[in-house]
């Protein structure tokens, strides 16, 4: 199992050179294994097709379009940042938006207030969205399952609260205030813009939105390489262990805290990142509805659920769902118009569709889009078997256990 | 000291309206450790249920305050016995499906209901005089109403079988099927009190000030913040951090500043799970 020398860096934490056996985790992959790990398998064909698809969509967009793939950039940039930590390590947030807010926020107040250039300001909220993951990453350490959920779920209302209670002036740091409810009206400087006071001034409206879309793409790409290369490092089994059994992590010999404060502060980190970038384009702002409200975290959620959890190209794989439904609900409304019990537009009723499919895939179909392809893939081209956490060892003892006691008939008026 | 009293007054009433929100969630979370982020969904029903009973059907308003209660109980067992059951071991799952109902049914009352103003009547017009300080009935009749609840929950957990029964599959899913409880059933009557409860909260809550298709949200947050501080799952600690968080928000908003309503019980909240996360009556986590 292990190759000689254990490239153990990060990782042990009682004797540095030990021989210990770690398997899987420790193991420094061999030649043969960097060449599979680049090897055009179907599956990753189909992936760079569909990467090239979403670099092709803006040749034929129109403005308005434009705009709003740039935002859905984004929303996959923000659900892949989650997917590292709650799809990875199992620590479920529910307030991801905390970490795009302080990244947006910081930005957009360090340009708007004090004049920085978005050079320097979106490094800043990059930095302060860390600051955000080791306040929540450390505590998290103590918390688990319901607890986390509910201070995750807490931070960006808090944040929230503190900008509208110094929604017009918070001496030193902001003061023009922080906007409470409404958000900042005046935009920061764009990235890439027509304006003179852009930091890459490129002429025309349209050119500028392309170069908007194109420079969100290649942060898209560079993200999703990093993600990927991190989840299917050494660290990324170590993410999945956590989530499986935390204490089988700990007998190993791995400490889970440092690879949780890991995964949080990475995570916050694409997350602020991808915050902070959005309000310096024409589709985002630093408003509470596009980067704080509860339904910014929730939409992201979905978003990964429905692509497939643990995955990080799940994120992508739900946007480009979410554009599908949207596109689909769009030209529903403008061929049918109004729904004839409700009364109202098709287009009224989103999020409703899309919150239902997402409820109908976390309960039948956990493992989301990609999981679903797997299994396809599997059955009808490799014929390989795939595990399915629904039908574990441990699930069906559990499942044929509560049967036995059925069986038994013990309930007397038992309607079953 | 007539303004301590005033306070004092004040928060009585406030603690008590949070203490029925926070009692449904602890009680779902305590019996089936399930952590249920519906339950604010379940307030917005109750909400317009009762206003839907008392302006379109035009009946009395003490069988519209009925209708919500019955409303919230149905939709929160329905939601146990076709979602909920059969996912309940799964943390991940029940959190994450809990959280996408409750957008659900909130968009879903918006829809169907639009997104206008809710109001309702006060349920007790009128003001009494208490110690020489006047107080509005309406705040009268929701400290009692509170307690009546409060007591009755308690009469129910401790000296009923049915609360027997709760009490044993609060602590053990299978010791309970083994002395032939059913864990199912149970947990349908958690769920049925625990959205009676939310529905209750609601309609109070309209004729306290207004309700909108969002009004869930934000109850449902305090009363995170007043079952952890409380310990989730605890009903008594629920009730005392009920008390404690609404009198400490009442406080600080009249004597501090008016723009702190919301921040200090989720710093309250924030600072308890880090210090203690089992909260003040809460089992330790095993």
């Amino acid at each position: 199992m292990s190759t000689g020398d254990s490239s153990a860096d990060t990782t042990m934490d009682a004797s540095g050179d030990a021989p210990l056996d770690f398997g899987a985790v420790e193991k420094r992959p061999s030649l043969a294994e960097l060449r599979d790990a680049v090897a055009p398998t179907p599956k990753r064909i189909v992936g760079l097709v569909g990467l090239a698809g979403l670099a092709a969509v803006p040749l034929a967009a129109s403005l308005t379009d434009l705009i709003e793939l740039i935002g859905l950039l984004y929303l996959m940039l923000f659900a892949m940042s989650w997917d590292v930590v709650s799809g990875y390590t199992g620590q479920l947030s529910l307030g991801h938006a905390f970490f795009f807010g302080l990244g947006g926020y910081t930005t957009t107040v360090a340009n708007v207030q004090h004049g920085i250039s978005p050079a320097l300001s979106i490094p800043l909220g990059v930095l302060v969205a860390v600051v955000g993951g080791l306040l929540i990453g450390v505590p998290a350490l103590r918390i688990r399952g319901p607890y986390l959920a509910l201070v995750t779920l807490i931070a960006p209302i808090i944040l929230l609260q503190l900008f509208v209670l110094f929604s017009s002036r918070l001496p030193v740091l902001a003061p023009a205030g922080l906007k409470g409810q409404n958000g900042f009206a005046t935009s920061p400087a764009p990235v890439v813009g027509s304006g003179s006071e852009a930091l890459i001034h490129i002429e025309g409206f349209r050119a500028a939105l392309m170069g908007q879309y194109y420079l969100s793409f290649v942060l898209l790409v560079v993200v999703l390489a990093v993600l990927l290369a991190v989840t299917r490092s050494s660290a990324g089994s170590v993410f999945t262990a956590i989530r499986e059994d935390e204490r089988a992590v700990s007998a190993a010999g791995l400490n889970p805290a440092k690879f949780k404060i890991f995964a949080f502060t990475l995570s916050a980190a694409v997350g602020g990142l991808a915050g902070a970038m959005f309000v310096h384009t024409t589709a985002g702002g630093a408003q509470p509805s596009q980067l704080l409200e509860v339904l910014v975290s929730v939409r992201v959620i979905i978003l990964v659920v429905l692509g497939g959890m643990g995955t990080i190209v799940g994120g992508i794989v739900g946007g480009v769902f979410f554009m599908l439904t949207t596109l689909v609900l769009g030209a529903l409304d403008s061929a049918v118009g109004t729904v004839p019990v409700l009364d109202t537009g098709i287009a009224n009723l989103r999020p409703v569709p899309l919150l239902s499919i997402a409820l109908v895939t976390v309960i039948f179909a956990p493992r989301g889009i990609l999981g679903w392809f797997d299994r396809l893939w599997a059955e009808h081209v490799s014929g390989e078997a795939v595990p399915d956490r629904e039908t574990a060892p441990l699930v069906l003892v559990v499942r044929r256990y509560r049967q036995q006691i059925r069986d038994l008939g013990v309930f007397g008026d038992e309607e079953r | 000291m007539v303004d301590v009293l005033n306070i004092a007054l004040n928060a009585a009433a406030i603690s008590a309206l949070y203490a029925l929100v926070a009692l449904g969630f602890t009680l779902i979370f305590g019996v089936g450790g399930v952590l249920n982020l519906a339950h604010g969904a379940l307030i917005t029903v109750g909400a317009f249920a009762a206003q839907q009973v008392f302006r379109v059907l035009g009946l009395p308003l003490p069988l519209a305050v009925l209708g919500g209660i019955l409303a919230a109980g149905t939709v929160s067992g329905l939601l146990y016995l076709g979602v909920v059951r059969f996912i309940q071991d799964q943390t991940v799952k029940v959190i994450l499906s809990t959280v996408i109902i409750g957008f659900l049914v909130r968009h879903a009352v918006r829809i169907v209901f639009g997104t206008g103003t809710l109001t309702l009547p006060q349920l007790f017009p009128g003001s009494a005089g208490i110690l020489g300080e006047s107080v509005q009935n309406n705040m009268v009749f929701v400290f009692c109403s509170s307690w009546v609840l409060i007591l009755a929950l308690f009469a129910l957990v401790n000296y009923t079988t049915l609360g027997k029964a709760i009490l044993a599959t609060s602590m053990s899913d299978r010791g309970a099927a083994l002395v032939g409880i059913d864990a199912t059933r149970i947990n349908t009557y958690t769920w049925l009190l625990a959205g009676m409860f939310a529905g209750f909260a609601g309609v109070l809550l309209t004729s306290f000030r207004s309700g909108g298709w969002r009004m869930g949200l934000d109850p449902m947050v305090l009363s995170f913040a007043i079952v952890v501080l409380g310990g989730l799952g605890s009903i008594r600690g629920s009730v005392l951090g009920a008390y404690i968080i609404g009198t400490i928000e009442t406080v600080t908003v009249s004597v501090v500043d008016t723009r702190l309503t919301g921040v200090v019980p989720l710093l309250i909240l924030i600072a308890v799970l880090v210090v203690r996360p089992q909260g003040l009556f809460g089992r330790a986590e095993a």
